[in-house]
């Protein structure tokens, strides 16, 4: 059963529409998460990340979002098409999402076995006896202590940490197919975000559900992440093995941000940093959106926009040096300089 | 909680001297005379004398006043100078009307308000949005005692489906109800409007819908239970008003409640009478106002740690 596609995005674009313009903050995104397994993806904040997780769940807030092209295809169905009333029996039931914000994502009036137990009743029609006894156990299962009584607590008399573990423990009550994790454990320490990475892989080796893991720090998605989707400016930029990526990223983006992690062993004197600034969403350039801060760029990079190519088996990245139209230009440029 | 309530009842003790103290003032700056005004016109210069000394109204004020304050403390009010009936006797009969009164009013208040709150929030700026809205802005800009006779003329004198005036039947307590509640009610909807949507676009409200809850779900138990906090607050500060507004819709309507009383007490300068009825309508007002503390903090418990 592994293997087996639980969910497809082809050319999802999700663009806001207002008087200012329009903002293209998703913009022909394409990505396959299997069955098992975490699909990271990565870039730099406002890339369009959580408007690519929340897109998924159709929660984009609207007006102004709209998704405007695109198939979100889980198990073959597409999302975007669906009825909301089909669509609410998938939420929390068969795709679930962990937010960003612990301390502001739980409803702070109810208490937080409640909140769990309410979506067992509605999705796995337990009775009220059945969901809590349920909901008592999955806060176990994200180890906190004296589930019995936390479930009976409202969220502020939790910590950031436990707050984040019941928002876990909501989003697998229902055992999803699908995960979608979107930056849980950037508002938290780094040792409560060590926890909460591995209650997450625990509980997947015990569901079995893909993840969709959105963070910007490449050290998690080293640890988390089996495949790899790096972002930038609406689109993913690069895809590959997140094994491979670390040895071999082939985007200029992928490796300035691979270049700019502090290495331990290396004696690095300065971080390296990406140099200029990103693109507005509402207005893109015609050609490559890294161009501008790429230290290959030439002139192609400037006129034409790259696609995404299939550079080997499990590699795809967006960029014209991995193009024969790059080889035949570099080799008229070395004619000219000749 | 238990010692919330006793030092909040304790706050009570002063609010009787403050009260008293300045009603008293205010009655003694009033032009007029109490004994010339009783003994009628006509009377002599002997017979009012002989009035204002049986009253105790040639003593100092200050001796006026501490008499008063140590008969209020143990449950007498004085005699009403018209006709030297117990003053606490006759406010007894009203406070019943006019409490029914106020209760309805703040029903009206609290109901219409969160149905026409929640109306607008759940679609804003659409139609139904606007149109409440109007209304609601009509509401707190008339004057309750035109509203009053508005109500009046259309349902009472040209349709004749309710009573003119009185406090008889169920029916005489309609119009009265509304006049006295719509304000409260425009005031209440724009409260429900603002917070409901400041709360749908709150992070829980999307995790209650990330999680496949139906859209009644989210908002009547995830987004509303949040938005009432802040209303409850405004629903007792117009607890307050409701009360200075019964004087005048008791008297557009002709009910015999503590608002009217009061009036028709200043109007004779029965000053033991005006000092019952304002010292019964603050208490009444202070005790709302600790009944809706005390509900505040249990619905939102974060504060009661604080
Ligand atoms: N309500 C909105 N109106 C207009 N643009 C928006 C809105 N919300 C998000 N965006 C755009 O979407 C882009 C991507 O945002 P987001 O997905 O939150 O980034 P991140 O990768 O940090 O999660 C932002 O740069 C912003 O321009
Ligand atoms: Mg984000």
């Amino acid at each position: 059963m592994k293997n087996e596609v639980v969910l497809e995005v082809k050319n999802l674009k999700t663009h806001f529409i207002s008087k200012k313009g329009i903002a293209k903050a998703v913009d022909g995104i394409d990505f396959v998460l299997r069955r098992g397994e975490t699909l990271g993806i990565v870039g730099e904040s406002g890339c369009g990340k959580s408007m690519t997780s929340l897109s998924i769940l159709r929660l984009i807030p609207s007006p102004p979002g709209k998704i405007v092209d695109g198939e979100i295809l889980l198990n073959g169905k597409d999302l975007v098409k669906m009825s909301n009333e089909e669509l609410r029996k998938i939420r929390g039931n068969q795709i679930s999402m962990i937010f960003q914000e612990p301390m502001t994502s739980l409803n702070p009036v109810i208490p937080v076995g409640e909140q769990i137990a309410e979506a067992l009743r509605l999705h796995q029609g337990l009775s009220k006896r059945q969901a809590w006894d349920k909901s008592v156990e999955m806060i176990g299962l994200v180890g906190i202590p004296s589930p019995e009584k936390r479930a009976k607590q409202e969220p502020f008399q939790l910590s950031g940490g436990m707050r984040q573990r019941i928002m876990i423990a909501m989003a697998l009550a229902c055992t999803p197919e699908v995960l979608i994790a979107d930056e849980p454990t950037t508002a938290l320490d780094v040792t409560i975000q060590a926890q909460i990475l591995e209650i997450m892989k625990d509980l997947q080796k015990k569901i079995g559900m893909g993840i969709i893991f959105i963070t910007h720090d490449l050290g998690v998605v080293a640890e988390m992440c089996d495949q790899v989707g790096v972002m930038y400016a609406g689109q993913i930029v690069e895809h590959q093995n997140s094994a491979t990526l670390f040895r071999n990223p082939l985007h200029p983006y992928t490796q300035g941000l691979i270049g700019s992690l502090p290495k331990l062993y290396e004696n690095q004197e300065e971080l390296q940093i990406i140099e200029g600034t990103v693109p507005s969403p509402y207005d893109y350039p015609d050609g490559c959106r890294f161009a501008e801060r790429c230290p290959f760029a030439q002139k192609m990079c400037i006129e034409k926009q790259p696609e995404l190519i299939q550079y080997d088996e499990d590699m795809k990245v967006r960029c014209w040096k991995y193009t024969a139209q790059w080889q035949e230009e570099s080799s008229s440029r070395e004619m000219v300089t000749q | 909680m238990f010692l919330f309530i006793l030092k909040r009842l304790a706050q009570i003790v002063p609010v009787i001297l403050g009260v008293t103290l300045v009603v008293f003032l205010i009655m003694q700056m009033v032009p007029g005379d109490s004994a010339v005004i009783l003994a009628g016109e006509g009377a002599s210069i002997e017979t009012v004398e002989e009035l204002r000394e049986n009253l105790g109204l040639n003593k100092p004020l200050y001796e006026q006043y501490f008499s008063y304050i140590a008969n209020v403390f143990q449950g007498d009010f004085g005699n009403s100078l018209k006709n030297n009936q117990p003053v606490l006797d006759e406010i007894m009969i009203r406070l019943p009307i006019t409490m029914e009164l106020a209760f309805f009013s703040i029903l009206i208040t609290i109901v219409l308000g969160l149905i026409a709150g929640i109306i607008s929030a759940i679609r804003p700026y659409s139609l139904s949005d606007i149109g409440v809205m109007v209304v609601a802005l009509l509401g707190i800009s008339l004057p309750s005692f035109w509203l009053g006779l508005l109500l009046m003329y259309v349902f009472s004198i040209k349709l004749q489906w309710l009573p003119v005036a009185g406090w008889d039947s169920a029916a005489h307590i309609i119009l009265p109800a509304i006049t006295l509640g719509a304000g409260g009610a425009a005031i209440v909807a724009r409260m429900t409007r603002s917070s409901m949507l400041e709360v749908v676009g709150q992070d829980y409200v999307r995790t209650a819908r990330a999680k496949g809850l139906k859209e009644h779900v989210i908002i009547y138990k995830h987004a509303l239970r949040n938005a009432l906090i802040p209303v409850i607050t405004v629903v007792g500060l117009q607890f307050g008003s409701l009360l200075g507004g019964t004087v005048l819709v008791e008297s557009v309507f002709a009910i015999n409640g503590i608002g009217r009383m009061i009036v028709d007490a200043i109007r004779t300068r029965d000053i033991p009478m005006v000092q019952g009825g304002v010292l019964i309508a603050s208490l009444v007002f202070v005790f709302v106002n600790l009944l809706v503390d005390i509900m505040y903090r249990v619905f939102n418990k974060r504060i009661d740690l604080n």
